[in-house]
């Protein structure tokens, strides 16, 4: 099995940067990833949708993305928008 | 360190701070004050614990806080009365809690069955709300059941009615466009009160068909507040128009169900039309209650202790190469030009400056260290079956970081004698004709450049012949040794001895006065006792702010350079014949001012040379020690008063009667600091059983 390929996410995830996101995803299309969320200290809901577009394309094509070292305010706000680590990964059901 | 790792060092750290905040509110609670600050804060602690262990699956730890926090929850509603009872139990709570971080950090055993009793109590007592509840069933209208308890919320400022409400939110495209953000409303609302949010993720596609500027998630979220449905919808007022949005208030019988439920988007209504005007006066409380969450965090940052400690370190040093540089310049004779002089001083302010800033930096208040003691008490309270009350007082405090931490041992120590020994039991206080409750009193303060603690019980205080016969017995003085009222009160700090003809597992765990008392000398301290038969007894911890640096003389001794602390020095004058006596084969007293003070030649006392100089060729400088004693130190000359940076002798040689620390001077020579108050003992004969007075 290849060595996931690694996403580190900005510190700062909001509005302006879901494009970008969603691109760095798209290219790493086809491959584990790994989805270094250590130095966020923002997560907004646009770029949510993006992390979990991606957790939704991963899991139908049947490759892993994993999340790993979450910072403290990464899992704040991502509880604050009434999600916990392992619904953002596993609960996504494919349409 | 892993990043994770890293996290959770946080998370624990934070959990500490957690935990002080917790115990601070619930004593306040039990003291009295049920505002709704007090008991949002003690919400909050248990709360933040909660959610941060739930993210490294400490299930035990959110287990127990879970329960904690529905408890907390009920009182912050009015449903459950804080009385004594129930706030007992909730301190015992917060020592379980407080436990359960600690073996989550640490790990270790866990004993179950002590936060199993509690959570039953806990149970407990929200069942027993429920049980006035079906009694009283018109009482559930108003939702005031403290009528029911005869219990009048007299100092509930707001509303004590508790409000739920459900939103539904589908932000617009727009609403993110505009550089709205739902974390950040989520986050308003999580101020109001316990919030419960459920995203509906159905719709997110997958990547290949994803649109960044699209909106595909939305929200449903469940509040419980204070607040009424206009601060709710104050939240969202800049979103209006941006988003569909619906807010409704729930039925009390509604009020339990999960929040989680399918919305199908094309349910949600259009966004209400709000009221604005009405709204905005709700929005400025919401906003000042935040700010007042939000501003200790955000004016702090947290640094690694040891970078602060590096900085010190090299802070040391350029204050020591400052002072070499300018004995060089002095030497060069280059202080003739002025600007070069100006310059120096200047670099001499500013070095000082710098200094006493990162000195600043890990000073911290001793607030933290008071809170843990208050654990300390209710537990051997507890125990001993004494009835004890902790008045703590000068919490603000600040002291070095080291020293807080080097003090929590002894502290202990000494809190529990002062219960243990110090206080009586009820029956006996009772027929001594003092209150039923004993008190143990801790307070700190700053007194000339140290940070006096003390710890003061109102029980039975000494009993001296009693310390006499004991300390006699186990061979530690003569049967006919005359002692004063205080060296036998120093007989507690002498190893080997324990007043307790049994050795409790309370106070006597193994380490008696003398190691609290080696503990505290190790900082840099000393400790001393007052006591009064029949009234109490105080100890009195006199320690340094600082570890690393201070104020010093420095002076001149048998042609070995030494540094006398500042701060000891009350003045200095010159012996004039006819001023000094000899008292005995070795003793020598100055006359001051009409009265006698003992002369020490301090070159004499350190073994610098065997024999007493003249006090004529000589300067003296008179001391006050710690007791308050005064003395006369005889030294050949005075060269200079600076600032020095304390390098300790323990850890790079070992202890030296009479000498505190080193420093490395001007001209790179080590100096050694003299500790007064121990040449002065030392000096003062050999009869006394102890040496009480420690270095300095």
């Amino acid at each position: 099995m290849p060595a996931p390929r690694v996403i580190e996410l900005p510190e700062y995830l909001d509005m302006p940067v879901a494009a970008q996101l969603a691109e760095a995803f798209l290219k790493l299309a086809g491959a584990p990833v790994a989805v270094d969320a250590s130095k966020v200290s923002r997560l907004g809901a646009s770029c949510l949708q993006v992390l979990l577009a991606a957790a939704r394309s991963w899991k139908v094509e049947g490759h892993a993305l994993t999340l790993s070292n979450a910072s403290a305010r990464f899992l704040e706000d991502l509880n604050l928008l009434g999600l916990e680590p392992d619904t953002f990964l596993t609960g996504v059901i494919a349409p | 360190m892993d990043p994770m790792q890293a996290i959770k060092v946080t998370f624990f750290q934070e959990c500490e701070e957690q935990l002080g905040e917790l115990e601070t509110g619930l004593l306040a609670m039990q003291e009295g004050s049920v505002d709704d600050e007090t008991v949002n804060a003690v919400f909050r602690a248990v709360h933040s614990i909660k959610g941060g262990a739930g993210a490294f699956k400490l299930d035990r730890l959110v287990k127990f806080a879970h329960v904690f926090e529905t408890t907390l929850d009920k009182i912050r509603n009015g449903a459950l009365a804080p009385a004594n009872a129930v706030m007992k139990t909730m301190l015992r709570a917060a020592d379980v809690l407080a436990d359960l971080v600690t073996v989550s950090r640490e790990g270790g055993a866990f004993d179950d069955t002590r936060s199993n009793e509690l959570i039953a109590e806990l149970n407990a007592h929200c069942d027993e709300k429920a049980a006035v509840k079906e009694a009283h069933p018109e009482e559930e209208g108003d939702n005031n059941p403290f009528a029911a308890l005869g219990w009048e919320p007299v100092s509930l400022s707001l509303e004590p009615e508790i409000n739920e409400y459900l939103i539904v939110f589908r932000p617009k495209p727009e609403l993110y466009a505009k550089g709205n953000e739902t974390t950040r409303l989520m986050r308003e609302l999580s101020r109001l009160g316990a919030l419960t949010v459920h995203c509906e993720i159905a719709d997110v596609p997958l990547l290949a068909n994803f649109e960044p500027e699209q909106s595909y998630l939305s929200w449903r979220a469940t509040l419980r507040s204070h607040q009424d449905i206009a601060a709710v919808q104050a939240v969202f007022e800049f979103v209006d128009g941006d988003c569909h949005l619906d807010i409704e208030p729930v039925e009390a019988s509604e009020a339990h169900a999960e929040p989680v439920a399918e919305v199908a988007p094309e349910a949600a209504p259009e966004a209400v039309e709000e009221p604005k005007a009405a709204a905005s006066v709700p929005r400025e409380a919401a906003k000042a209650e935040a700010g007042g969450q939000g501003n200790a965090t955000q004016n702090t940052i947290r640094v690694d202790l040891d970078r602060v400690d590096r900085l010190i370190n090299l802070v040391g040093e350029l204050v020591i190469n400052q002072a070499m540089l300018t004995q060089r310049v002095l030497e060069a004779g280059a202080v003739k030009n002025a600007s070069i002089a100006t310059g120096l001083d200047d670099l001499e302010h500013l070095t000082r400056e710098i200094q006493e800033s990162v000195m600043a930096i890990r000073a911290q208040p001793v607030r933290p260290l008071f809170q843990r003691m208050s654990r300390i008490v209710r537990e051997i309270a507890d125990a001993t079956g004494k009835n004890v009350r902790l008045k703590t007082e000068g919490e603000g405090a600040e002291v070095d970081r080291t020293v807080i931490e080097r003090l929590a041992d002894p502290l202990t120590h000494m809190i529990r004698n002062a219960v243990d020994h110090g206080l009586e039991r009820p029956d006996a206080r009772i027929a001594a004709g003092k209150p039923a409750q004993g008190e143990v009193r801790l307070s700190a303060a700053h007194k000339s450049g140290r940070v006096v603690i003390e710890i003061a019980d109102d029980g039975r205080g000494i009993d001296r012949p009693r310390v006499k016969a004991i300390a006699i017995k186990k061979g530690l003085i003569a049967p006919d040794a005359q002692l004063t009222d205080g060296e036998i009160d120093n007989l507690l700090f002498m190893p080997g001895f324990s007043t307790a003809e049994t050795v409790s597992n309370i106070s006597g765990r193994g380490v008696g006065m003398d190691v609290v008392k080696r503990s505290i000398q190790a900082l840099g301290g000393r400790i001393a006792i007052t006591s009064k038969l029949g009234h109490g007894s105080t100890f009195s911890l006199s320690l340094p702010l600082t570890l690393a640096v201070l104020d010093g003389m420095v002076v001149r001794v048998a042609d070995q350079t030494l540094v006398v602390p500042l701060n000891s020095i009350l003045e200095t004058m010159k012996p004039k014949p006819g001023e000094v006596y000899g008292l005995g084969p070795d003793t020598q007293v100055i006359g001051i001012r009409g009265g006698f003070t003992p002369l020490i030649d301090v070159g004499y006392a350190l073994g610098f040379r065997t024999h007493r100089a003249d006090p004529m060729s000589g300067v003296t400088l008179l001391i006050e020690t710690e007791g308050g004693v005064r003395s006369a130190l005889m030294v050949d000359a005075i060269q200079d008063q600076r600032q020095v940076v304390i390098k300790s002798l323990e850890s790079n040689y070992g202890h030296v009667e009479g000498i505190a620390a080193a420093t490395i001077l001007g001209d790179g020579r080590i100096a050694l600091i003299l500790d007064t108050d121990a040449i002065v003992h030392s000096s003062s004969g050999r009869n006394s059983p102890s040496d009480m007075l420690l270095a300095g």
